[in-house]
């Protein structure tokens, strides 16, 4: 049963990094991809979509956190304490952009907003990458992390740039790209988190919660998967390229 | 103000912005969600019109619900670390439960039904209103019975220094759950009713277009909050029972939570007595009176504000206890906390919160303001009011 839990939390850490990567990459990417108003909006309407269906995934990383391995949840959270509070800060300033853009006119109003999620983005970015990086060390926060925290956001980057050109094919990039190559950005995007999770498995497996209590939480959460996946399939589904064309504008 | 107070406030300060938001999400989503069902089976469009109209207002509300809710869920581990080093076993169930078996859906399908509109079959797109509302009450049934635990930590025992799981029935039927959470329901429904009835009084008073759209949302807004008080005030008092045998002196031993109970229940009968005394009975010329409408609008905040003091009675009462009778809150505070840590992250989130928080409400009083004719939310395509601007702007360089 551990090992089945720790197979989820890690599945959803790193569909976290894989998915919400692109999100965050594309945000980075805003201003260069979209030097206009116009083609601001063409950026945030393409992963407009999938973004409320990306970061639900770390929700849900922190849950399994507290809920599996109550005992590391304190530890890890409170060891990172500035980088947790800048990550949350950066995310509320980011989600705020996407979801006031345009709920009023104004390009000063919009362009402000779009500043708001390319800064949150960056926030987002740096914040991992320190974190990751003060995970590896034992939790000790160290400058080093600002290399980390470059090194995750030229992945994100280099993820939202595939992201768009296989959404928005010869679009806001000029590029194509296949699902293949999304395939492989999402890879990249996650293999910082992969390789510390690999490294984290003993100590994060020695902190599992006692068995009456992952009990509990398969019964209660293991029926619900093939709906939790069958939404994020129909996310893919619907929005995917070329599915339908652009004729609304975004509600983002 | 030491470290273990600021901590307090901290969690006070986000804990009851978050609340502000969930409650009109909660009562809000049903609405949406049958007005839809309405217009979808009955060929109704006013009724799909106001689906998307107060489906806007229920979307934008819902931003603020999410990102304060995100502080929520990591402010446990930041600031009070011993709570789940104690009690996580048991604490963290039903937290788990709540993000993976039901914020996970509500999350996705309410992105599904945001951006679905016109691409999704109508019933498919349907059915992405009807698994949003669901999970958000799974959500609440989740999150009152983690609260639950606290106040009367049912079915742990303590063992070796820390609380073990050893009957999960008796958590989720834990009576400090099964009374309080009807109450939060009913409490939902009269937030939603009233504000649905106030901006429908607001734009029937100023004789604005579309009389039709909003007679009809002022009645179902008052049948709601009629529904939503009488669940309301019967939970309230069935409440007291269990209360009293769990936390005897819950209201009497603490100032700040019998204040709290006072004020909330004279905010409750207020509203009850307007709700079912006055606009329940003239429903039927409610629309055409417009000398009452300003007593609609001004019942708008009495729900929220009774909302943050029911908590303050719920929250204060625990005092010193973080979990009843096993852990105080000044030993479930992280260990290491220093003033610093937490004045930085407590300016931090209520500056940026409390901004947002108000821009929020703006926004939700423009869309009322602008009316169902300007909505974005489903808007047709080919027809959305954010062409309209671009164009203008377009023209003018």
């Amino acid at each position: 049963m551990d090992i089945l839990w720790f197979g989820v939390f890690a599945v959803l850490l790193l569909g976290y990094f894989a998915l919400e990567g692109f999100d965050i990459g594309l945000g980075m990417l805003l201003p260069v991809l979209g030097r206009s108003q116009e083609g601001r909006d063409r950026v945030v309407a393409a992963m407009a979509p999938y973004i409320l269906a990306n970061e639900v995934w770390l929700v849900a990383v922190a849950g399994v956190l507290f809920g599996v391995y109550p005992r590391a949840e304190g530890e890890v959270l409170f060891g990172l304490y500035p980088l947790v509070v800048s990550l949350l800060v950066s995310w509320i300033v980011r989600d705020a952009g996407l979801w006031f853009r345009r709920r009023a006119d104004g390009r000063a109003w919009r362009a402000g907003w779009d500043g708001a999620i390319c800064l949150g983005s960056y926030g987002l970015a740096f914040s991992w990458g320190a974190a990751l990086v003060a995970l590896a060390n034992g939790m000790s926060i160290t400058p080093l992390g600002l290399a980390g925290g470059a090194a995750i956001a030229a992945a994100f980057a280099f993820h939202g740039w595939t992201f768009a050109s296989w959404r928005l094919p010869g679009g806001v990039t000029g590029a194509r790209r296949s699902g293949r190559a999304l395939l492989v950005s999402a890879c990249v995007a996650a293999a910082p988190a992969a390789a510390l999770l690999a490294g984290a498995a003993p100590w994060l497996l020695g902190h599992t919660a006692p068995a009456d209590t992952l009990n509990v939480l398969s019964l209660m959460i293991l029926p619900f998967t093939p709906i939790m996946l069958g939404g994020q399939v129909w996310v893919w589904r619907t929005f995917g390229p070329g599915r339908a064309p652009e004729r609304t504008p975004s509600f983002f | 103000m030491d470290v273990l107070d600021l901590a307090r406030t901290q969690f006070a300060v986000t804990g009851s912005l978050h609340f502000l938001f969930v409650v009109l999400t909660l009562g809000l989503a049903p609405l949406v969600a049958i007005m839809q069902t309405i217009g979808t089976f009955r060929d109704r469009p006013t009724m799909m019109r106001m689906a998307r109209f107060w489906g806007q207002v229920y979307v934008i509300n819902y931003a603020l619900g999410i990102v304060t809710g995100l502080v929520m869920e990591f402010q446990f581990g930041l600031n009070w670390s011993g709570l789940s080093h104690y009690a996580g076993d048991v604490f963290g169930a039903p937290l788990a439960i709540e993000t993976l078996g039901a914020f996970f859906l509500e999350s996705t399908f309410l992105g599904l039904w945001i951006f679905g509109w016109h691409r999704l079959p109508p019933k498919l797109h349907l059915a992405c209103i009807w698994i949003v509302t669901l999970t958000a009450y799974a959500s609440a049934f989740w999150i009152m019975a983690a609260n639950a635990f606290l106040q009367n930590p049912a079915g742990a025992v303590d063992r070796g220094g820390h609380l073990e799981l050893v009957d999960s029935t008796a958590l989720f039927t834990n009576p400090l759950l099964t009374m309080a959470l009807p109450h939060v329901v009913g409490a939902a429904l009269i937030t939603g009713g009233t504000v649905v009835m106030g901006a429908s009084a607001y734009r029937l008073f100023r004789r604005t277009s579309e009389q039709q759209f909003f007679t009809t949302s002022l009645r179902l807004g008052v049948v709601v909050a009629a529904i939503g008080v009488v669940v309301t005030v019967a939970f309230g008092f069935a409440q007291f029972g269990p209360v009293g045998e769990y936390q005897p002196g819950k209201f009497d031993d603490n100032p700040l939570a019998g204040a709290g109970l006072g004020f909330m229940i004279l905010i409750g009968e207020l509203i009850q007595f307007v709700v079912l005394f006055f606009l329940l009975p003239v429903i039927y010329w409610l629309p055409r009176w417009r000398w009452a409408h300003p007593i609609v609008m001004l019942m708008i905040p009495l729900p929220f504000i009774a909302a943050i003091l029911g908590w303050l009675a719920r929250e204060a009462g625990r005092q010193p206890w973080m979990v009843h009778g096993k852990l105080t809150v000044a030993d479930a505070m992280s260990p290491g906390l220093t003033p610093g840590m937490v004045t930085t992250s407590l300016i931090a989130f209520t500056a940026v919160l409390g901004l947002l928080a108000v821009t929020d409400y703006a926004l939700i009083a423009r869309t009322v303001r602008r009316g169902p004719a300007a909505v974005s939310l489903g808007a047709a395509p080919g027809s959305g009011p954010d062409a309209a601007p671009d164009r203008a702007a377009a023209l003018s360089l």
